[in-house]
């Protein structure tokens, strides 16, 4: 007999499943009457144009009804949808929700399928005689993005994954004996919820941009082969380029995002980590920015079409090897964000190859229209500086991939190779000087004319721009001390690569806004690449712990540092203290607040309060996330490390013991701290009153005046006294009840001037305490500026391309 | 021979150089055996946590140490050191790659890279867990 499952909403997933067949095929009909639409002559085209109009408009519908019905879903906490339980909660906040849809790789799929049909919308809108070659290319894309989604099994081969399977009949739970209950899901109390460290607002913002970069990389390719498949060789490459702008303009935003949401939310101590899932999107841009020059070469002169071709699918083939490392789940070990498996990686493979053997078909079949005229640029001529460039950016690619690649290189020889022990290390010692050089060309590369360049009158007009970097980074080397050659040579050519830029855009556009393009977005990188060099290099941890056994010096163990609550310590030219711990929610806040000492006052003044946190989640593992106060020239990173977070209410301070006490040898004026004070040694007092201590008249006593500030910055006294009776000595402790601390004035080192004193602290005293790191970054705002202009000087070109191409 | 030759072999000899450094600045995935026969050489290990033995974390004296116990894949364990706080979480690890080298009878590690399962998608049993929990207290 059929259970009659109780609770359940099943007709949304036959409407979803509906939705994902019709996605399915009205991609593949549409492609199939795009074909006809192009290859067949004049009036049989004619009439498959509206059908594939027609399916592509059917695609597009289910997509979106997919996406919403799937984000309905979420809101609705419909958790009889495996997908949904998988992704979800109920105590979710409204504005993680969309996060929720693209946490599994299905959602993420169809995000990615969402931006190719927002962009197809424009191709059909303004391509004119390209839409049918292009829209081809991208409905074939669609056709194996939508069968991602279709969760079909035929004879032990799996073919996509369903985001609207239901809970019971997906393989983790179809065999559970609770399960076979009609009323199952009354026993479902909640979903598992959203992974913690995708709780961000970056989380929100990051994924859709970078699947909008990857997106907007297919449109080149799709041009390029559509020029292919209708014999224009040449003629591909004027409309793409305003798209490969767009995709360097999107693309490389997502990146940056990527770098900021690591940098804000996530533990690794810096803006880049050289980690595989970053590199995997970096690669592509890189690739594009490539292709974009030398499509530019192409419309002056003519020549590289040949390279435009090859990078510009190069560049969507490696946004596809992109999404095969992080979602074949074969990176495993070496990155910290990959998907699982979900067992699609044959049809991710099958995906990739596919492209990739079209093009090269198509390139070998074309390959006597694609090779234009052979004789060379001259070394005077800027697109020879341009194809160098190039040249770099893809060396700079070759290296990040092949490093990147080596567990894939693992699996195809069978061999054992790991990551290079310090990862970022090798990286940045191929990168720096790789980057170095980009920035020469880029410094110099606009004062190149094209065909032929006047060396003398471009020397003049450089000279400037070069005395002046010059200038600025003996200035900046003498401030930072760098320590390697290769940095202070990134430094010179990245100031240079910023100077000549505004120079050019300055004296030779004399501020031309629409001309100024290239030139912004080059200031854009050099700041980017130098805000990157500062920043990382000049990075200093201040949370420095000096008083651990040194283990050598391949073993540093000192960047983390204990602190008490009501603790206060030196860090840097700040003191720090922590200060609270709140708990709100699922949040824990370490508030810690950040003192500079008054010199004049001798008072600490507050500075600033951050407040890095912890946030808890029993099913997935606590997520701790850091907190950073930023200022114009710097930044100040803070992270718990390491914190007991099970409450120790502590019953204090009255009547337990005290423990054994720590003895300090001070000079008059210095300053110690306990758990929850410091302690400063005023001045001692020779004058002691004798009688009120109930002494006798030959006893020598002295009493040092001991200034006490606690958290609350209330000062106490103590004064304990030593005294001297004949050749014996004792001494009166002083205890100040409140802060359950006793200090005892042992001695008197009359050859050191130095005054011995004990401190000891109450049992209770032994408080909460977190490990924190604090790390200063210096003129890491540089790098965000940088982001801004490179966006603003893209933007520009992107505009001017559009126009040149209205007018022609 | 033209410029443009000159610089496919350039090219070329970078491209091959890349490799080469690639290859000689790998580390290998080892088990502990041959980290030992080769003293002072970085390797990377794969192994379990012995959740048997007691963690080496005492903050309050030193918050840049934290020692556990690894047992590799071969099922030989070692003691590893590790420059670091205790990382969070570090006890619900299903495998745990250290990177580091021997040194005498420990393992100093430079670098940890923990797999937790349920931090992303999450695989089956972890999925079970978490139900049948929820069942039992719906029960």
């Amino acid at each position: 007999m059929e259970i009659q499952y109780q609770g359940e909403h099943l007709g949304f997933g036959v409407l979803g499943n509906v939705l994902i067949i019709l996605s399915f095929s009205a991609a593949l009909l549409s492609a199939i009457s795009y074909y006809f639409s192009f290859s067949q002559k004049s009036e049989i085209s004619n009439s498959w144009n509206p059908l594939a109009r027609l399916t592509f408009g059917v695609h597009a519908v289910s997509v979106f009804g997919i996406i919403f019905l799937i984000y309905y879903l979420i809101h609705g906490h419909f958790f009889e949808y495996y997908y949904i339980w998988q992704h979800s909660n109920s105590i979710l906040p409204m504005k993680y929700m969309w996060a929720c849809l693209w946490e599994g790789q299905e959602g993420s799929f169809l995000i990615w399928t969402f931006w190719h049909v927002v962009l197809s919308f424009f191709i059909i809108k303004k391509a004119g005689t390209w839409e049918a070659p292009v829209m081809f290319t991208m409905m074939i894309i669609q056709t194996f993005l939508a069968s991602m989604l279709l969760g079909l099994e035929f004879g032990g081969i799996k073919i996509g994954s369903n985001p609207f399977i239901l809970l019971r009949n997906h393989s983790d739970f179809a065999n559970l004996p609770f399960i076979q209950m009609a009323d199952y899901l009354s026993k479902i109390k909640d979903g598992r919820g959203l992974n913690p460290l995708l709780q961000n607002y970056w989380m929100v913002i990051h994924p859709p941009t970078l699947f909008l970069g990857f997106a907007a990389t297919a449109i080149p390719f799709a041009y390029a082969v559509g020029g292919m498949l209708t014999g224009r060789v040449k003629e591909w490459v004027k409309p793409a380029l305003p798209w490969s702008l767009f995709g360097i303009l999107i693309l490389g935003t997502g990146v940056l995002m990527g770098g900021a949401w690591a940098y804000e939310s996530l533990s690794f101590g810096g803006f880049w980590a050289w980690d595989p899932v970053e590199n995997a999107s970096l690669v592509p841009w890189l690739v594009l920015v490539g292709a974009t020059h030398v499509m530019i070469i192409f419309n002056k002169n003519g020549t590289s079409l040949h390279s435009s071709y090859i990078l510009c699918t190069l560049s969507f083939i490696l946004v596809l090897y992109s999404t095969f490392l992080t979602r074949s789940g074969i990176l495993g070990d070496t990155s910290v964000h990959a998907f699982t498996d979900l067992g699609m990686k044959g049809q991710l493979l099958i995906y990739m190859v596919f492209f990739f053997v079209l093009a090269v078909f198509l390139s070998i079949k074309n390959r006597k229209l694609l090779h234009t005229r052979s004789e060379e640029d001259p070394i005077s001529s800027r697109e020879f500086w341009m194809f160098m460039g190039m040249l770099i950016l893809v060396i700079s690619a070759i290296q990040i991939s092949i490093t990147t690649s080596i567990p894939v290189i693992n699996k195809l020889f069978n061999l054992k190779m790991a990551p290079p022990a310090d990862a970022i290390d090798f990286y940045n010692s191929w990168q720096i000087p790789l980057a170095a050089v980009i920035a020469l060309l880029m410094s110099m590369g606009l004062y190149f004319k094209w065909k032929q360049t006047d060396m003398k009158s471009m020397a003049k007009k450089l000279l400037f721009s070069f005395v002046v970097s010059l200038l600025i980074t003996i200035g900046v080397h003498y401030y930072f001390q760098f320590a390697r050659i290769q940095l202070v040579l990134l430094l010179f050519t990245s100031t240079w690569a910023f100077t000549a830029n505004l120079d050019y855009f300055i004296r030779v556009l004399k501020g031309n806004i629409a001309k100024s393009g290239a030139s912004i977005a080059h200031m854009g990188i050099a700041f980017i690449l130098l805000g990157s060099l500062i920043a990382n290099s000049e990075k200093t941890v201040i949370s420095q712990n000096r008083l651990n056994v040194d283990l050598g010096k391949d073993f540093p163990n000192n960047e983390n540092i204990l602190l008490y609550k009501g603790d206060t310590l030196p860090m840097g030219e700040y003191y720090v203290t922590y200060k609270d711990k709140i708990k709100e929610g699922i949040h824990i806040r370490y508030e810690v607040e950040y003192l500079k000492a008054n010199h004049t006052t001798g008072q600490f003044q507050k500075e600033f309060s951050l407040f890095p946190f912890v946030q808890l989640n029993d099913r997935m593992g606590n997520v701790s996330e850091p907190s950073t106060q930023h200022f114009i020239d710097r930044d100040i990173y803070t992270h718990v490390t390491y914190a007991e977070l099970d409450d120790k209410e502590t019953e204090k301070k009255s009547n337990e013991g005290y423990k054994p006490g720590k003895k300090y040898q001070l000079s008059i004026g210095d300053t110690i701290t306990t758990s929850n004070s410091l302690v400063v040694l005023q001045s001692l007092n020779k004058d002691v009153d004798k009688d009120l201590l109930m002494l006798q008249e030959s006893d020598l006593a002295v009493a040092a005046n001991i200034l006490v500030m606690d958290v609350n910055k209330k000062m106490h006294q103590a004064n304990p006294v030593f005294i001297l009776r004949g050749s014996e000595a004792f001494n009166r402790p002083v205890e100040i009840s409140e802060l359950g601390l006793r200090f005892a004035f042992i001695k008197i080192i009359p050859e050191e001037n130095k005054f011995e004193i004990e401190v000891s602290e109450k049992e209770g005293n032994a408080r909460e305490f977190i490990i924190m790191k604090a790390i200063i970054f210096p003129y890491i705002n540089i790098l965000w500026v940088g982001c801004l202009l490179m966006i603003i000087g893209t933007w520009i070109a992107i505009i001017k391309r559009i126009k040149k191409l209205r007018t022609t | 021979m033209k410029k443009i030759h000159i610089i496919g072999i350039v090219v070329i000899a970078v491209a091959l150089a890349v490799v080469v450094s690639t290859i000689s600045n790998s580390s290998t995935y080892a088990p502990f055996k041959t980290a030992i026969e080769n003293e002072g050489s970085t390797f990377h290990v794969v192994g379990k946590l012995n959740k048997e033995k007691e963690f080496i974390y005492n903050p309050e004296v030193n918050a840049n140490l934290f020692g556990f116990y690894l047992v590799d894949n071969e099922g030989l364990e070692k003691k590893v050191l590790y420059n670091g706080s205790k990382p969070q979480d570090f006890e619900r690890s299903e495998q745990i790659v250290v990177v580091g080298k021997m040194d005498g009878d420990e393992f100093h590690a430079s670098q940890i890279l923990m797999k937790c399962p349920s931090k992303y998608n999450g695989n089956q049993q972890d999925q079970l867990k978490a139900v049948s929990g929820e069942t039992e207290a719906a029960s």
